[in-house]
């Protein structure tokens, strides 16, 4: 289809079973639809986004010529790249389709007002068909990917990504910034659920990182500069120690950079007393050799445990979140210090051992005799110190009891938070953060691996909170991920970049300082000044176009046009229909 | 047109809102996933990023009657871009005097940060600039 | 291609090529995927008509709530349309022999009695099929044809014969135009040689009759889980309305029962099930959403909540919060009947206030745990790979290889590996598929 051929828009309507029409009356817009502007076709679906939906589309492009689609269903940040193959499919341009979001934007936000969710749709429908009228198709364009994956961060994810990546067959450049391989295991002393020694895990990953012909390992480095676009990504390393720095080419990042233990500054009088410690120094002590009452150097006698600390505090921003690891670590350690111990006692909210062999932890811990007690989430229990010590004093919510406890060590299981520099890497890398302070996956449910940065993926603790077993998982996952872009060899880029109209152009500048990426530049053609565009650099955020005071930037697919044929679409039907009458 | 006493009872705020896709276009998203109840009044404008909202789409929106325009990105700093949000907050200094000397009331437009996980918040923002504009009452610049 | 075709061209893959993965649920899809996006080829065995697993009976999911048809249909899509995927669903793996890199796995192919290469999905056949019988997809609840598809997503979308209960009066022959029916078709066995095999097979529900104090098969009105979510399910027996099974009245008052046939020693279910605390919580807030105004009270009985996950606790939060679901900490003793209303009561020590408590509920979801599939020990012991003492497959290095079976050659994803949730599966999913890569890659050397 040539884009001088008047266009012809399929309106498609989805259900979505319930989700959409159980609001909005789908029937109702998909016929006021039909008679808007160039729309040759409107209807509706329960599903549009299965193989009977996508078949519909197919088939009517075929049938009625259609060379412009909107669908009218979910969030384009799901389903457009199922709505575009399914248009390409048939023929069409992918850059020909156009999605409504009836979803998360309507039926959901407004469940109780139908009538109103149902005239935001006839406008949302409206504006769509208005910027699909406009839509130009646009070449798809690949790009090689350099067979190398960077992955940023050293510990059991980091190796175990580089490890698979090398065995693979394929290039990786590990880079940590501290001096050692390992990250937060290295620190432990065994590991739930078999009791593998922590030092034997981290080891054996080493090792064989370092023997791997194909895993370059840069130890005290950082990222210090990221550029490019996925398949082709410049970086450049700084190695902390020398102040070297050095640039490298990878087609694709693994950002593997986990937690850091918190420090619970303020919370059970944590800093008041030297035997008030968290489960992450108890496990290094044991790491070391044997558990000492840091006061005394003697062992222990009686020992507390706090759960959630700095974790599960609602309202609290960055400790909302349970930290996942705790409960079992904790129990772990509880019913191996009842070897030596008197009394060893569990304050808990919840008890989450809910992973393979948590709860066969969980259990002994039990069997050790171990004194489990659930406080009180809305009073939690109190921690006094003085000369005779640490005194501990909570209310037991099962027998409702208050109780009190004297242990010469009290043990906060710590949360696990976003590490130090986390807001570097996000920036670095592009990446969004959820509440917890973690880096953002693609899609929570099916896409945990992948991020809204092309060629960029996450793994382990970086992700969220999670122990050892989660972590490797989903490293080797996002290993699959880096290999097949490398395997495959080429990956198709956006073609949503910005151009120059060089008539327009004043050669004012004004959009050379605007981009973030240095994708603008004035050069001399033919003896006159015009700015240039260098797509390979530019990621189509479109701040050069807001900018030109001479209109001569056109963003593609995303023009001045499009962007206001959507707003007179709007108003003219608020004031034909009287604005948003009841 | 309609009678003033007309419009009045029947009218509702339009409010256009332009999101950036990365941040505010998924918030919004969140919002939706997560049930949370707003407003049916803003109509969203997906651009890449808000440093791709020309201050003339605000003023047109206005001008063709728009009641109130929203821009929401993603918060300083965290722009998927980089800066992208940086030049649209420069912008918006300008943008809000030329509207001031219009004589248009500065709260028929917002500008807010919201992030991909903060859904409440930008619902919170649609709330909050919804009331502002009802109380501000219906805005018909081309037809007076 | 035919049938002969296909099974001809199968029995001559190239092993260094070719990795299996046992079983169509999301793990095995996203590990189908993940190897034919490098582009080894894979032979997906699924033994149901349709690829999708559980999550394609699911409702929504948790902790956002999407709609769980809306996301993994694409994926349907994807993995039936990937061009080095070959799909083979109503099919058994009977065989196993060779080791990493040449592996022979014998597939039986049960007769569809559908010719895949002619239906098209259209449905004609469907209503001239004098039987019906009840739906396992909608766990029962539901009816199917003997000629059927078990849900509209059905992938591949070809329908199916049960020959158990098919009266051969060649209705649906007649019916069909494409000629796509094969009353007289037979099972065929392939043998096909494989490079690298991930095994992806899921769970099974625990069957909550074990404990008849919960009063399951003997009340109306006390359900398990996933019929729950059948019922809210759109695309469902009541086209997505919470009625109960009694008399179709919209229940005012739910409770939730969680831990049924999870932690308890006595039942062989020592573990946690790892997903039930949350889909618990997850089809509370559902009922709450579906009916507003109807649904006035919503109950969950836990042992502990276990929202470990991203988002969890803060959906937890909001469970309580935004939708004023309760939560009363006690395992329930028992549960009985009130003959005349049919309402439940469920009968509990509420162990934080030491409360004994009579709640009456007017639908009661029994939130059962999940079990290995009765046929992992068959299919294990063929791999020569071990189980674990729940029945699960045995992982030797759980920190560092956590998909890595102890037989060079053959991973492991998913709740084949134990409880998991989506995301879990999902990424497990694309880990075999890394770990069957690197086998492949080397051709089979360790
Ligand atoms: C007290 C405690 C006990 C635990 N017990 C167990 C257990 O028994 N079993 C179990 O399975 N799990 C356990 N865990 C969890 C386990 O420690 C984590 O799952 C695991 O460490 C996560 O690995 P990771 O590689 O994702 O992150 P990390 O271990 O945090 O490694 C991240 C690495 O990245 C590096 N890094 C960070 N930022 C940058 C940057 N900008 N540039 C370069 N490098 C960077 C860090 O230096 C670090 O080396 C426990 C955790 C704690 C705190
Ligand atoms: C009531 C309920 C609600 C849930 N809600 C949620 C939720 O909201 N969010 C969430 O994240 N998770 C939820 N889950 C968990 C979710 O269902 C699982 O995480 C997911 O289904 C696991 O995928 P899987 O591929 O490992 O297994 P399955 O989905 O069980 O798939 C396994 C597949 O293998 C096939 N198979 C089995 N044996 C063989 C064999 N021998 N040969 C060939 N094929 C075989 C099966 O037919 C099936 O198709 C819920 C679970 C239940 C029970
Ligand atoms: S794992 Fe346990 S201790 Fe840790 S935050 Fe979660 S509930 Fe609290
Ligand atoms: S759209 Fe313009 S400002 Fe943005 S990256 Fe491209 S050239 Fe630079
Ligand atoms: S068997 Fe025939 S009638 Fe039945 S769905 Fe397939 S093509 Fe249609
Ligand atoms: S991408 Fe959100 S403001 Fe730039």
């Amino acid at each position: 289809m040539g884009s001088g051929e008047s266009p012809k828009v399929g309106v498609f309507v989805c259900h979505c079973g319930h989700n959409i029409a159980g609001t909005v009356n789908v029937e109702h817009v998909a016929e006021l639809a039909s008679e808007f502007p160039n729309v040759e076709l409107s209807t509706h679906f329960m599903f549009m986004c299965s193989d009977s939906g996508q078949a519909l589309i197919r088939e009517k492009i075929e049938e009625l010529g259609l060379n412009r689609v909107v669908v009218a269903s979910c969030s384009p940040r799901m389903h457009e790249p199922t709505f575009r193959k399914v248009v390409e499919e048939a023929g069409l341009n992918r850059y020909c389709f156009e999605q409504v979001n009836l979803r998360e934007h309507v039926s959901w936000c407004h469940m109780k007002e139908p009538e109103a969710a149902t005239q935001k749709a006839r406008d949302l429908v409206r504006m769509s068909v208005a910027r699909a009228s406009l839509l130009e198709p646009l070449e798809v364009k690949t790009v090689s990917v350099e067979p190398h994956a960077l992955v940023v961060g050293g510990g059991v994810s980091g190796l175990r990504a580089a490890l698979d990546i090398g065995d693979r067959g394929f290039r990786a450049t590990l880079v940590e910034r501290t001096g050692n391989l390992g990250g937060n295991l290295a620190k432990l002393s065994t590991l739930y659920p078999n009791n593998e020694p922590a030092k034997d895990v981290v080891d054996r990953m080493s090792l064989a990182a370092e023997a791997s012909e194909n895993v370059t390992i840069l130890l005290n480095s950082e990222v210090t500069n990221f550029d490019g676009h996925i398949g082709n990504f410049e970086v450049t390393v700084k190695n902390n120690v020398t102040e070297e720095e050095s640039e490298m080419k990878v087609g694709t990042v693994i950002v593997a950079t986990g937690f850091d233990p918190f420090e619970p500054i303020g919370y059970y009088g944590y800093g008041d007393s030297p035997d008030i410690i968290t489960l992450s120094a108890l496990e290094e002590m044991k790491r070391d050799g044997t558990v000492l009452r840091p006061s005394t150097a003697q062992p222990p006698k009686n020992v507390a445990f706090i759960s959630c600390v700095g974790s599960r505090e609602e309202g609290v921003k960055g400790h909302e979140h349970c930290s996942r690891y705790c409960c079992t670590a904790m129990a772990k350690v509880a019913a191996e210090l009842r070897e030596e111990a008197d009394e060893v006692l569990m304050l808990y909210d919840d008890i989450r051992t809910f992973g393979k062999g948590h709860e066969d932890v969980h259990r002994r811990a039990r069997q050790e005799h171990v004194i489990f007690s659930k406080y009180n989430k809305k009073k939690k229990p109190a921690v006094k110190i003085n000369d005779s010590g640490i005194m501990l004093k909570w209310n037991d919510v099962l027998s409702g009891e208050n109780c009190e406890f004297r242990p010469d060590m009290l043990v906060l299981a710590n949360a696990m938070v976003p590490p130090e520099g986390a807001d570097e890497v996000a920036k670095i890398f592009s990446l969004t953060r959820s509440a917890d302070g973690f880096f953002n996956e693609e899609h929570i449910k099916l896409a945990p691996l992948t991020t809204h940065t092309a060629g960029i993926m996450i793994a382990g603790a970086a992700q969220s909170a999670k122990s050892a077993t989660d972590s490797t998982t989903q490293a080797s996952g996002a290993a699959a991920k880096a290999v097949s872009l490398i395997a495959r060899g080429e990956v198709e880029i956006e073609s949503t970049v910005a151009s120059v109209i060089d008539e327009l152009c004043s050669a004012c500048h004004t959009c050379v300082t605007a981009c973030p990426y240095g994708a603008t530049s004035i050069e001399a053609t033919k003896g006159v000044e015009v700015a240039r565009v260098t797509e390979a650099k530019c990621h189509g955020c479109g701040t050069c176009a807001a900018g030109c005071p001479s209109g001569a930037i056109v963003m593609r697919h995303s023009t001045d046009d499009q962007i206001s044929s959507m707003i007179a679409a709007l108003l003219s039907s608020a004031f034909v229909h009287g604005g948003g009458e009841k | 047109m309609t009678t003033a006493a007309v419009e009045l009872k029947d009218w509702e705020p339009v409010i256009v809102a332009f999101c950036c896709n990365w941040c505010s276009y998924a918030g919004a998203d969140l919002a939706g996933t997560s049930r949370i109840q707003y407003p049916p009044n803003v109509r969203i404008i997906r651009v890449n990023c808000t440093g791709r909202v020309d201050p003339d789409f605000v003023l047109d929106a206005l001008d063709q009657g728009a009641d109130g325009v929203l821009v929401s990105g993603c918060h300083p700093g965290d722009c998927h871009y980089t800066s992208g949000n940086l030049k649209m907050r420069a912008r918006w200094a300008l943008l809000e005097t030329a509207i001031e000397g219009a004589g248009i009331s500065p709260d028929r437009v917002r500008l807010q940060w919201a992030s991909a996980s903060e859904g409440q918040r930008f619902a919170d923002g649609v709330k909050e600039l919804t009331e502002k504009v009802r109380k501000a009452g219906p805005f018909r610049r081309k037809w007076t | 291609m035919t049938e002969a075709e296909k099974l001809a061209t199968l029995s001559q893959m190239s092993p260094t090529q070719t990795a299996l993965v046992i079983g169509g649920g999301v793990s095995g899809m996203q590990a189908s995927l993940d190897l034919a996006d490098q582009g080894f080829n894979v032979v997906l065995v699924e033994k149901t008509p349709s690829i999708g697993g559980a999550m394609a009976m699911l409702d929504k999911t948790f902790p956002t709530l999407d709609c769980s048809a809306c996301i993994l249909t694409p994926k349907l899509s994807e993995v039936a349309r990937h061009p080095n995927i070959e799909l083979l669903t109503y099919s058994e793996v009977t065989g196993i022999s060779g080791q990493a890199g040449n592996f022979k796995v014998k597939v039986l192919r049960k007769a569809r009695k559908v010719l895949e290469d002619k239906c098209s999905g259209c449905g004609d056949c469907v209503e001239h099929c004098p039987i019906e019988i009840p739906n396992e997809f909608d766990q029962g609840l539901g009816f199917r044809r003997a000629v059927y598809v078990g849900f509209p997503q059905n992938t591949p979308l070809v329908y199916t014969i049960d020959d158990e209960n098919c009266i051969k009066c060649e209705m649906c022959v007649k019916a069909c135009e494409r000629e796509a029916i094969d009353l007289a078709m037979k099972d065929e066995e392939v043998e096909i040689p494989v490079g690298a095999i991930v095994v992806a097979t899921g769970f099974e529900l625990f069957d909550v009759s074990k404990y008849p104090r919960l009063g399951y098969g003997e009340y109306k009105n006390v359900i398990n889980a996933l019929e729950y979510e059948r019922l809210i399910n759109a695309a469902g027996p009541t086209a997505g309305h919470l009625l109960r099974m009694s008399d179709g009245k919209i229940p005012k008052s739910i409770g939730f029962v969680q831990c049924v046939g999870a932690r308890d020693v006595t039942n062989q279910v020592p573990y946690c099930a790892r997903v039930c605390c949350m889909y618990g919580i997850k089809n509370a807030v559902m009922a709450k959403e579906l009916q507003p105004d109807n649904v006035k009270n919503v109950t969950v009985y836990y042992a502990d909540i276990r929202a470990y996950g991203k988002g969890f606790e803060e959906f937890y939060n909001m469970a309580q919060t935004r939708f004023g679901i309760e939560f009363i900490r006690g395992r329930v003793g028992e549960v009985a009947e009130n003959p005349k209303t049919r309402n439940i009561e469920i009968r509990v020590e509420n162990t934080e206030t030491g409360e004994y408590l009579q709640h009456e509920h007017e639908l009661v979801v029994l939130c059962p745990g999940i079990l290995p599939p009765k046929e992992l020990r068959v299919i294990a012991s063929e791999l020569g790979v071990d189980v674990d003492s729940d029945g699960y497959l045995f992982v030797e290095h759980p920190a560092s290889n956590p998909v890595d079976t102890k037989v060079p050659g053959v991973f492991v994803c998913g709740c084949a590996e134990g409880p998991k949730d989506i995301p879990d599966s999902v990424a497990a999913g694309s880990a075999a598929a890394m770990r069957a890569s690197i086998t492949l890659a080397k051709g089979g050397e360790v």
